[in-house]
């Protein structure tokens, strides 16, 4: 079996950045990504076959990531799942059960750094399953790297810089978009206090100027505080209804707007990747500001298994420019665990590190407290809307498990199947918490979330065969 | 629909070479570099699949193979996400799109 002294899962701006501070300090690394080449959602890359002249600072900074990530002697697999991670040969290390082409099936590791990053929050309603409605996150792929559009007339839904971002791509792209619902409020008011960490964050205010003259130029309809209600056709989307939303974000009847689309674009935040922190049994705490629950880690990144780190968005909402810096202090981290730096030349690296970190901090603070959904549009599914799309379960069903007993989103699960399928409840886990926690009376903190088991994602028989074979052979 | 304006955001590229993948028995073109689910939806082809026990018809909706909404059928290989996976020339590509449930 292979042994290396630092594992990397995730190979986007934390994953990377902690893999390379580690390696510069001499410590053995395995960077494992699932997709085809490193940069994760940010940072993600052109496909090979692809080419274009891309001198936008974006792509330059991308750029110069990889080269220092090319020049280093991590090793990296691509294509690869970490489907399990499961207890070493020897005490305190870790065996990660890969699945790609060129990986081997087993790597043991001393410490390990997760950087999963996140995906797209689903709330749903009437219609929400319907071929035609996809995330923004799915937009902004097929329109930057795949050069598709997902329809010609589009209405956007959601909330926060990710669904503007999508929105003015969609309008340089040459589809029409008839419509933006932002579902937060009076954000300028509410904003106003927040001002103080908006300074210094002149990148972020530059590339937004970019995006509102795309949308003001086309006149896109964007209106605050509201929201795509349901969408409707019969095998696929024919038109979608908006309403203005009350204070507590229930959809006021008497606002609602129907207009013929081919494609609804939705996109209410992020929810952190933590499966293999579930996994792995670390302690999680709930932030709803960060993007529900998250590990809880201590000032090094390290959760609280020893020796497992996270960092970037799986550890919590914060953006890129947070996940580049906690993973440098994660991979310091790691590097001293491992002998490879002392505490004292490591404290000089991070110690500048946490003083940019608690700007981050800041600013992650905004956009949580300014761009979070309103748990009235929670209330948009109506009793035969899927809920778990995967195993086809309604909300009818999720209120029997509910007046069953279900206490928690595990229980739930137990009894009407949400989050048994394909997708492991990535999708509906966020909205069975709500739900349940909406109906019984009791706090998102206390309806907990799905436990995770090996495999992370469907895969061959024989490979999980293959690895049971291994792992039971003296 | 393939976008071929460029834009400051969207810089001009050119697609890998052309290839032709069959789906549902009908021969097209394609291009070196796109996700079979980009190949679909330039077809005009919005519906994948269908849910084994309704047989609701299901399409892409993440686009970055977390939600498994996207299964087709790859060269006789049943649920394969179509949005993790490369076209390649002669690929056969079979949605279930057109199967009454």
């Amino acid at each position: 079996m292979d042994e290396v002294e630092l594992v990397v899962v995730g190979a986007g701006p934390a994953g990377i950045e902690s893999a390379l501070i580690a390696s510069q300090a001499g410590v053995e690394v395995i960077l494992i990504d699932t997709s085809p080449k490193p940069g994760g959602q940010y940072f993600k890359q052109l496909p090979e076959p692809f080419k274009s002249d891309d001198r936008s600072d974006h792509q330059d900074k991308a750029q110069r990531l990889f080269q220092r990530l090319g020049s280093s002697s991590i090793r990296v697999f691509n294509d690869t799942l970490v489907w399990g991670i499961f207890e070493g040969t020897k005490p305190g290390s870790w065996c990660l059960a890969l699945y790609g082409p060129g990986a081997p099936q087993r790597v043991n590791s001393r410490a390990i750094v997760l950087a999963t990053g996140a995906f797209d929050c689903s709330i749903p309603f009437p219609g929400w399953d319907l071929p035609g409605v996809i995330t923004a996150g799915a937009a902004l792929t097929m329109v930057k790297n795949q050069r598709v559009l997902p329809g010609k007339r589009v209405v956007l839904s959601g909330t926060g810089p990710l669904l503007f971002a999508s929105a003015a791509l969609l309008v340089q792209a040459g589809a029409e978009v008839v419509g933006v619902c932002e579902s937060s409020a009076n954000l300028l008011r509410r904003g106003l206090p927040y001002l103080p960490a908006v300074w210094g964050q002149w990148g972020r205010m530059r590339e937004g100027m970019g995006y509102i003259k795309t949308l003001a130029s086309h006149r896109v309809p964007y209106r605050f505080g509201w929201a795509v209600t349901s969408a409707g056709g019969g095998n696929r989307v024919s038109e979608a209804t908006m309403a203005k939303l009350d204070r507590n974000g229930i959809p006021i009847p008497q606002s609602q707007v129907t207009r013929a689309v081919d494609s609804v674009v939705v996109g209410y935040s992020l929810v952190p990747a933590t499966e293999l922190c579930r996994l792995l049994d670390c302690d999680l705490v709930f932030e709803p500001g960060r993007g529900g629950f998250i590990p809880r880690r201590d000032e090094e990144m390290e959760t609280s298994c020893s020796g497992i780190y996270a960092v970037g968005d799986c550890a919590g909402i914060g953006g890129a420019e947070m996940a580049l810096i906690e993973g440098r202090i994660a991979g310091t981290s790691a590097a001293v665990r491992l002998g490879h730096l002392t505490k004292r030349s490591a404290y000089e690296v991070t110690s500048r590190e946490r003083i940019a970190l608690r700007r981050e901090q800041r600013f992650a603070k905004l956009l949580g407290d300014l761009f979070s959904p309103p748990a009235g549009l929670f209330t948009l599914a109506e009793t035969d809307t899927m809920i778990c799309r995967c195993e086809q379960v309604t909300l009818r069903q999720i209120r029997e498990a509910i007046s069953y007993g279900a206490q928690t989103v595990g229980d739930v699960k137990n009894l009407v199947r949400t989050g048994m399928g394909n997708c492991q409840g990535r999708t509906c886990g966020s909205m069975v918490a709500q739900i349940l926690a909406a109906e019984s009376g009791r706090t998102l903190e206390d309806v907990r979330y799905f436990n995770i088991r090996p495999p992370l994602h469907p895969l061959p028989l024989e490979v999980v065969e293959e690895h049971q074979k291994e792992v039971h052979t003296p | 629909m393939r976008i071929t304006k460029s834009t400051s955001d969207l810089p001009a590229l050119r697609r890998g070479k052309t290839i032709e993948v069959t789906i549902d028995g009908r021969k097209v073109q394609a291009f070196e570099g796109e996700l079979v689910s980009t190949v679909l939806l330039a077809e005009g082809i919005s519906i994948f699949g269908r849910k084994h026990t309704t047989g609701r018809p299901s399409g892409i909706y993440c686009g970055m193979g977390v939600c498994y909404e996207c299964l087709v059928t790859i060269n006789g290989t049943t649920n394969i996400r179509a949005c993790q996976t490369f076209a390649v020339d002669r690929m056969v590509i079979e949605t279930a799109g057109q199967v009454k449930p």
